[in-house]
């Protein structure tokens, strides 16, 4: 009975918040100077993952503090749910005291931030050049022609396999090099024929594989315009479902529940392999044991979808700046740091493993470094190189909303329903979820 | 005369004192609920994304008869409701019981043992269900080790056993929750009663079908609305032992709340509407539950 009173205390105080629609945010609005030298300034930034994020962050305020000693940032590390609530309980009231300058926002989510609460963050035209960044980037980070977020991280997927499974298997890195899915299902059987292992893990309430396999044909859960549900008549998707459906089937699937037993289980040896984004990289080489077995290798593509490159995308996040005082300074550090600063980068790189995706950072000298661990394979450029391929695509307001039905109607499928029942179903329902 | 109008003054001297003291929890309640209830209301006619909020009339009302994940989350939760509070409310009663048999030693222990799950944090115990209750958990290894199964149970993947899991776990830790009430009562009833039943010769079972559970009535429906409203709220298991999966098949009505709310892309008009109808449902099932215990008084 309490939990239910605080519960609803605490929700209708939310609720409530929402009918007070007096915007605040345009407050100070009409300032637009640049800070003034030797005037102190303070500016608060969320974000979430310690190593990651908030690190990359203290060596953008390590960088700027040589250029512009007066300004005071303050890091606050916060979980990326957590961050959301905030956000959303913060710009739903009106009042902005609570919300920080800069915010780290997942390009899957950008689009809802942004065309939800018009104004409430600054516009950076001003600040950086959306066209120095990786393309893909700038569909999400944009809106209403105005650039409002600095990219950050690239999601750019690759295929990590073990090198030592395939040679008992019979295979060669080469051979692993730019195929298709089918050749990669061929593949995995045989592995798990030769050495019982099976072929990678998956989660079956998270579809970033399906994410990762459209993207690579440059489509989406959604149309360009980034609203209309595009289930029933894509053709990348039905494709891709097909595909993973011919995945599952072949046997070769660990199915895990989260996050610690994905991680768990290629640290662990069981899989041969793990299609994902670059960000892993870190926990794969938690286990130094394997260092010297792991090689990466271009996505795989999706087998009957002419459009789909060996380059996909999964998660990545930019930074945002909210409309609220100090935005001009919150816009000048980061102009400075993630929005030019291609030595900068190569330290993310070097201390981080963090890719970034500002195009001048990929001549630089980090990014041609070999990394032992995957047999001296030249892994950030790599990696750089496919951030440059990855198809622009709208991922819109609903990508979570989509996914959750679509969860449900994969699992009809895989259960046998017909491919087209559940994506017109799934389209129907993803109609009357979205308005 | 004179003294009787004095006396009226007193009375409506200290009526006002009363009232002055009540006053500030009656503004206080006002303020902080049945304001925002208001709005809430008012809310839930409403829709659209962030700060676009429409007035869409009963749009949203309409909405909710058709939206799919909506109806499966109501299914989950009667589901949950109709198996998992009966089930915690007869342990319960089996319980306390047993525990206040006066010739049962270490009482306090067993007491304290079976009421501590309840002070445990939410979230706490529901992640480390989810460790003993995954696919090479310790259950599962429990399980095959004494032959019981033979391939592990997909307790968190599998529709079914995800529900089951979910339904161990709630009654884990509200059972001792409950038994506290039926145990204090339990104390109040007068033990001459069951003395003069032990002289009529009536055996144990008919003493408490005869006389625990009469006298236990009004407790044993107070636990049940408690028991019913939990359910219907259930969030914090759900999110953290399956996370509504597989394929929204143990999602609750609280979490596409949140869902609706902070998942997808904002939209808090249609979720107060979700939350209203949570309210329409809690008065029909107490109303029911009170007419099905005859208590009209």
């Amino acid at each position: 009975m309490k939990k239910f009173l605080t519960v609803l205390l605490a929700s209708f105080m939310l609720l409530t918040a929402c009918s007070n629609n007096t915007n605040t945010a345009n407050e100070g609005g009409g300032n637009t100077a640049a800070p003034e030298a030797g005037k102190k300034q303070e500016i608060t930034v969320w974000a979430w993952d310690k190593v990651f994020n908030i690190g990359a962050m203290e060596r953008a305020k390590t960088v700027y503090a040589e250029k512009n000693a007066d300004l005071t940032v303050n890091l606050v590390e916060n979980a990326q749910a957590d961050i959301i609530q905030k956000l959303n309980a913060g710009l739903n009231s009106g009042t902005t005291k609570s919300l920080p300058n800069i915010v780290l926002i997942e390009d899957y989510r950008a689009q809802s931030f942004l065309q939800a609460y018009p104004d409430a963050f600054f516009a950076l035209d001003e600040y950086i050049n959306a066209s120095d960044f990786a393309d893909y980037k700038v569909g999400p980070t944009s809106y209403d022609g105005k650039q409002y977020g600095v990219p950050f991280d690239s999601g750019v997927a690759g295929l990590y396999v073990r090198t030592d499974y395939l040679q008992e298997a019979g295979y060669s890195v080469d051979d692993l090099q730019d195929i298709t899915w089918d050749q990669y299902i061929e593949i995995a059987k045989a592995i798990k024929e030769k050495t019982g292992k099976d072929m990678l893990t998956q989660d079956p309430n998270d579809l970033g594989l399906i994410r990762m396999m459209i993207q690579s044909a440059g489509s989406w859960y959604l149309k360009e315009d980034g609203t209309t549900p595009n289930l029933a008549d894509n053709a990348a998707l039905a494709d891709a479902l097909e595909t993973y459906k011919r995945l599952m089937d072949a046997g070769v699937v660990k199915v895990v529940s989260d996050w610690s037993q994905f991680v768990g289980a290629f640290n662990s040896g069981e899989v041969a392999s793990v299609p994902t984004g670059n960000w892993i990289t870190a926990s794969i080489k938690a286990e130094a044991e394997q260092s010297g077995k792991w090689a990466i290798v271009p996505f795989p593509t999706l087998p009957n979808t002419p459009s789909s490159v060996h380059a996909s995308n999964l998660g990545g996040s930019s930074w945002y700046v909210l409309n609220v005082d100090g935005k001009e300074a919150a816009g000048e550090f980061l102009k400075e740091t993630f929005g030019s600063n291609a030595d900068f980068y190569q330290t993310l790189v070097t201390d981080i493993g963090a890719i970034g995706t500002l195009k001048a950072a990929a001549s630089g000298e980090a990014y041609s470094a070999a990394d032992e661990f995957f047999g001296g394979q030249k892994t950030i450029s790599d990696f750089a190189a496919w951030t440059e391929q990855i198809p622009n695509v709208n991922y819109g307001m609903h990508t979570y909303a989509i996914e959750d039905i679509l969860v449900v109607e994969v699992q009809n499928y895989m259960n046998g329903t017909d491919l087209q029942t559940v994506l017109s179903n799934a389209q129907t329902q993803a109609e009357t979820q979205i308005r | 005369m004179s003294t009787a109008k004095k006396g009226m003054s007193i009375e409506r001297k200290s009526n006002l004192t009363g009232w002055l003291f009540v006053s500030l929890a009656v503004i206080m309640i006002f303020v902080f609920y049945f304001y925002p209830m208001f709005q809430a209301l008012l809310l839930s006619f409403k829709s659209g994304t962030g700060m676009n909020l429409q007035f869409t009339g009963i749009d949203n009302y309409k909405r909710l008869f058709s939206d799919i994940t909506f109806i499966t989350a109501l299914k989950n939760t009667f589901i949950y409701l109709i198996i998992q509070v009966p089930i915690m409310i007869i342990l319960a009663l089996f319980i306390s019981v047993l525990l206040n048999n006066s010739q049962l030693k270490l009482k306090g222990f067993f007491r304290t043992a079976i009421f501590l799950p309840a002070v445990t944090s939410l979230v706490a115990y529901s992640v480390i269900f989810k460790y003993l209750f995954a696919t090479d958990g310790l259950v599962n290894k429990l399980l095959m080790n004494i032959h019981l199964i033979q391939t592990p149970i997909a307790w968190i993947t599998d529709p079914f056993w995800a529900k089951v899991t979910i339904i161990i776990a709630i009654t884990w830790r509200w059972t001792g929750y409950n038994m506290i009430f039926y145990l204090s009562s339990l104390q109040n009833i007068d033990n001459s009663i069951y003395e003069a039943a032990r002289i009529d010769g009536a055996s144990a079972t008919r003493q408490f079908f005869g006389i625990t559970i009469p006298l236990l009535k009004p407790i044993i429906l107070f636990t049940s609305i408690t028991s019913t409203i939990g359910t219907l709220q259930l969030f914090d298991e759900v999110v953290n032992i399956t996370k509504g999966g597989p394929g929204n098949s143990t999602l609750s009505i609280s979490q596409y709340i949140y869902n609706l709310s902070f998942k997808y892309s904002s939209d808090f008009g249609y979720a107060a509407t979700v939350s209203y109808s949570i309210v329409v449902i809690i008065i029909i099932l107490a109303f029911l539950q009170f007419k099905l215990a005859g208590d009209d008084k």
